[in-house]
């Protein structure tokens, strides 16, 4: 069941408000509120760290474990500490941390490096969140917009959309889509796509979250277009198109700004829930909700496979979370905003 | 085990007799001490598919029917090889077969009768046949396919399957073929075909199993949760030979869908049993294999693990290409990715099974280290570098391990290959459709019956269709099809006599390299300190014997 969730800052707001600058706008005010706010600073400086580990995980993969994130070794043996040890032992239990360059956070049950699987699985994870996310801000933008300035037929048909999507709850659907999409992919005619492709879990996740942006903006646009700057451009003779793109869209782009870290952390845990369930990312293509799942079955005798990504999958939510809960306090520091969670 | 059992039951008697009370009750199995009676849990994490005789087709369900509704013929109750020994059930003797191979005599024992006090007559045996067609049980083929207007009577066309004569008066039945079949021996002693009367409803009865003829009777079903095989009194008087009469006053049946649960219980004894259909979490096999010694064992079935690779597509239609991959198989891998539960192998038909070859591999290596470099050449040499393969799984662990496991290996020769994993519920309607044309993938068979012919199905020419085909090599070798007719028609109780030319036909298909076959599985023996380890029968085709087992003192 998906409720409203009145997200409130529990943070203290800033000790002071700076004197309005002479031509100073909106988000230069915010961005300065921003820089004053640590804690989100830190913590969105740790989702960087986490994407640029990622991106350099083929440098990682080559330079430093010498293995590649599907290469198996399961009956390879590994030096470590001047002792040989199995990688993956008769009993099917994979090495734990070496804390060396091959197999420096374990292996798992066929052999392949944690490690290198994490920041391959980052990429991925992030990726789908990154596109998925895009998707959704793009098309809820468009349809929310539309349906808020239209009214009337449009809105009642794409707020019916928005309902029959939303009345799924989101995982269930996701599962839905990502299961049947996995084995034959997604053939539109000129638009095919192949089941094992990063862009079906991406666009079953910003397919499933549209209408967690669509109505916001469709509410705020609904008050928006019965503004005077708003007649005043319809009475200048302004087309419905150029007042949305002209008037509206400015208007919107802080309630936006606000979205793009929530529906991105969103995306990303829809992401490793889809794949942990084997909706997502398809194997052996990792990912850190797949990781999770392969480690799921070893728990008590393997903890490092379970603990390893969903570690980083907590890092990363959290520093989005902060990081976006600060640009809201930045960009709209007194009021409350209602965020679908 | 039959020796065992009547010690018991003699100890019992003169107990009886002497009124002593010291003694009562106890025997001893080996070194250790032993009683009758008594109740016994065991755990199952899947629940049978069916306890009606007559519609389950599945280990747990034929753990129980196997002891409660004996057929006309059945197995001898032993571990290994020795297990897979057709013996009389409640025919006297093992069936008289003609020259041509198309008739089967038997004649029921006398004075047989079931649970329920009723006797047992011929026409008994033709009704429970008929009662599996109409119940649409998943093995019926066996009978449509072979008994003389069995098809007949499944298509309504007749009221009564014209093939089997029953005689009431002299116990006689006589079975005609439409074709010879050696292994319909075996047919007849599926649980399926454990005698029930005649007059039992054409409905599924497994909330409230009907009488048969067995050690236990099952009691007490409640569906998907619990259920229980009580001892059968009237059977001990029967006095079938080789068929124990059961130590065990209940075994009381739990399912649990929970395994690590299960496992945990029987680790600390609260419960007797983990179901050997089950697979053990592989997180709690270190401690249970220091914790349990003595009552943990990993037991062979007869099955086969194996990758098929389509003979008709690209780029296995290429015996080097087939080759390459039996070279850079590495099998040890496998029983790692397996937990322990595999034994490696190379050959089609496994331990356990007539003509299983024991000599080394014709290509690469049972357990030993592969040889990348031999099949790295032959991929080249076939031009096949870079070639795109789909190699197709299941999401069960281990078996998407395996696939992925394959799939880093087909790549490291020069393939370029990708898994598709796909549910396990439409995995084999998946790849048995001609439409899917898959290249290669996992594939695995576990035996009906111990015949070869069994296995030897999955590469029979007929036996390739366009909808839920086994064939998956779509092998059609004009050898394989003349060796299988000559000896699918020798009787399963001349099966020895035939060994050999199996073991040849089998080695045939290993050097053609038609399927890449890498081990054999086996299943967890786990019981509680409680049961008497030693004298408890693992059977190779229906696991668990609940008949054999007996409290320690």
């Amino acid at each position: 069941m998906s409720t409203d969730v009145v997200i409130r800052s529990t943070r203290a707001p800033a000790r002071r408000t700076p004197p309005l600058a002479a031509g100073a706008g909106p988000y230069r005010l915010a961005l300065r509120r921003l820089r004053r706010d640590r804690v989100a600073l830190a913590f969105g400086a740790l989702f960087l760290v986490i994407v640029a580990a990622c991106l350099a995980a083929p440098l990682y993969a080559r330079d430093v474990a010498h293995t590649g994130p599907n290469d198996n070794h399961v009956t390879d043996v590994v030096r470590v500490g001047g002792a040989r040890r199995d990688v993956v032992s008769p009993e099917g239990i994979p090495i734990g941390p070496t804390w060396h360059g091959r197999f420096l956070l374990g292996a798992d049950q066929n052999g392949r490096d944690i490690a290198v699987r994490l920041l391959y699985g980052g990429r991925n994870s992030l990726e789908v969140g990154f596109i998925a996310t895009a998707i959704t801000m793009l098309v809820a933008t468009l349809a929310g917009g539309v349906a808020g300035y239209r009214r009337g037929a449009s809105d009642a048909v794409l707020s019916r959309l928005f309902d029959l999507i939303w009345a799924y709850p989101a995982v269930l659907l996701g599962v839905a889509l990502g299961t049947s999409l996995a084995l034959g992919g997604l053939n539109l005619g000129l638009f095919t796509l192949s089941g094992r492709s990063l862009l079906v879990p991406a666009l079953i996740i910003g397919f499933v979250y549209i209408p967690y942006v669509a109505r916001p903006v469709r509410s705020q646009v609904l008050s928006l277009r019965e503004r005077e700057f708003v007649d005043a451009a319809r009475l200048q003779g302004l087309g419905d198109m150029r007042i949305l793109a002209s008037e509206i869209l400015p208007n919107l782009a802080s309630t936006l700004i606000v979205f793009v870290p929530l529906m991105l952390a969103n995306a990303i845990l829809l992401e490793a829930g889809l794949s942990y369930l084997g909706a997502g990312i398809q194997p052996p293509n990792p990912s850190w909700g797949t990781m999770i799942g392969d480690g799921i079955q070893l728990l008590p005798t393997a903890l490092h496979m379970t603990l390893v990504p969903g570690a980083m999958l907590v890092l990363a939510v959290l520093g989005i979370n902060v990081l976006g809960d600060g640009v809201r306090d930045a960009l709209d520091p007194h009021a409350p905003t209602r965020l679908p969670h | 085990m039959w020796k065992t059992a009547r010690i018991a039951g003699a100890a019992a008697l003169s107990c009886a007799a002497v009124g002593g009370v010291a003694a009562c009750g106890s025997s001893s199995s080996g070194s250790t001490a032993v009683k009758e009676g008594g109740t016994a849990t065991v755990l199952m994490g899947t629940a049978p598919d069916y306890l009606d005789p007559q519609e389950g087709y599945t280990t747990q369900s034929a753990e129980a029917t196997w002891i409660s509704y004996t057929p006309l013929l059945t197995y001898r109750h032993a571990s290994g090889s020795q297990g897979t020994q057709l013996i009389p059930g409640l025919a006297k003797a093992l069936p008289a077969v003609s020259k041509d191979g198309r008739t089967y005599t038997l004649t029921l024992r006398p004075n047989l009768v079931f649970s329920n006090g009723k006797p047992v007559r011929a026409s008994d045996f033709k009704a429970t046949i008929e009662r599996a067609i109409k119940l649409n049980w998943g093995g019926k083929s066996f009978f449509t396919n072979y008994i003389e207007g069995a098809s007949a009577f499944d298509s309504g066309k007749s009221d009564t399957i014209s093939g089997i004569q029953a005689d009431d008066a002299t116990g006689r039945i006589t079975i005609h073929l439409t074709e010879p079949y050696g292994a319909f021996a075996n047919v007849l002693a599926f649980p399926a075909a454990g005698i029930t009367p005649a007059g039992t409803a054409q409905r599924n009865l497994s909330n409230d199993p009907p009488p048969g003829v067995g050690p236990y009777t099952i009691k007490d079903v409640s569906p998907n949760r619990t259920f229980s095989l009580v001892k059968n009194p009237r059977f001990a008087g029967l006095n079938i030979p080789d068929i124990p009469t059961g130590h065990l006053d209940r075994i009381k049946v739990d399912i649990t869908s929970n395994t690590q649960s299960e496992a945990e219980q029987v680790l600390q004894d609260q419960a007797d049993a983990f179901d050997a259909g089950d697979t053990l979490p592989p997180s709690l096999l270190p401690q249970i294999e220091s914790k349990a010694q003595g009552r943990f064992a990993r037991e062979p079935v007869p099955s086969t693990f194996y990758f098929f690779m389509n003979t008709r597509t690209k780029p296995f239609d290429n015996p080097l290409a087939r080759q390459a991959v039996e070279y850079a198989l590495d099998r040890r891998a496998f029983v790692r990715l397996a937990s322990g539960f595999l034994k490696p192998e190379c050959y089609f038909l496994p331990e356990g099974i007539a003509g299983h070859p024991t000599g080394s591999c014709p290509y690469g290596s049972r357990d030993g280290a592969p040889d990348l470099a031999k099949a790295k050449q032959l991929v080249k040499e076939a031009g096949l570098d870079g070639t795109p393969v789909t190699v197709w799984g299941e999401t069960r662990s281990p078996r998407q391990q395996y696939v992925e496991y394959y799939t880093s290996v087909l790549n490291k020769i020069g393939f370029k290959a990708t898994p598709k994993i796909v549910s396990d519920s439409v995995y084999f309607p998946t790849i048995g459709n001609a439409a899917s044309n898959p290249q290669t993938g996992f594939a695995d068979w576990i035996q009906d019956f111990p015949n070869p012919s069994d296995f030897y199905l999955l590469m029979d020419a007929r036996t390739i269709q366009p909808t839920n085909n086994e064939n998956f090599s779509m092998v059609d070798d004009p050898h394989v099809q003349g060796e299988l007719t000559r000896l699918n028609g020798v009787p399963a109780t001349r099966l020895d006599s035939v060994a050999g030319d199996w073991r040849s036909l089998d080695e045939y298909t290993a050097k053609k390299a038609y399927v890449a076959v890498y081990g054999s599985e086996e299943v967890p023996k786990f019981l509680s300190n409680r049961i008497d380890f030693g004298s408890a029968v693992f059977h190779p085709l229906y696991l668990n014997d609940w008949s054999t087992w007996q409290l320690k003192k």
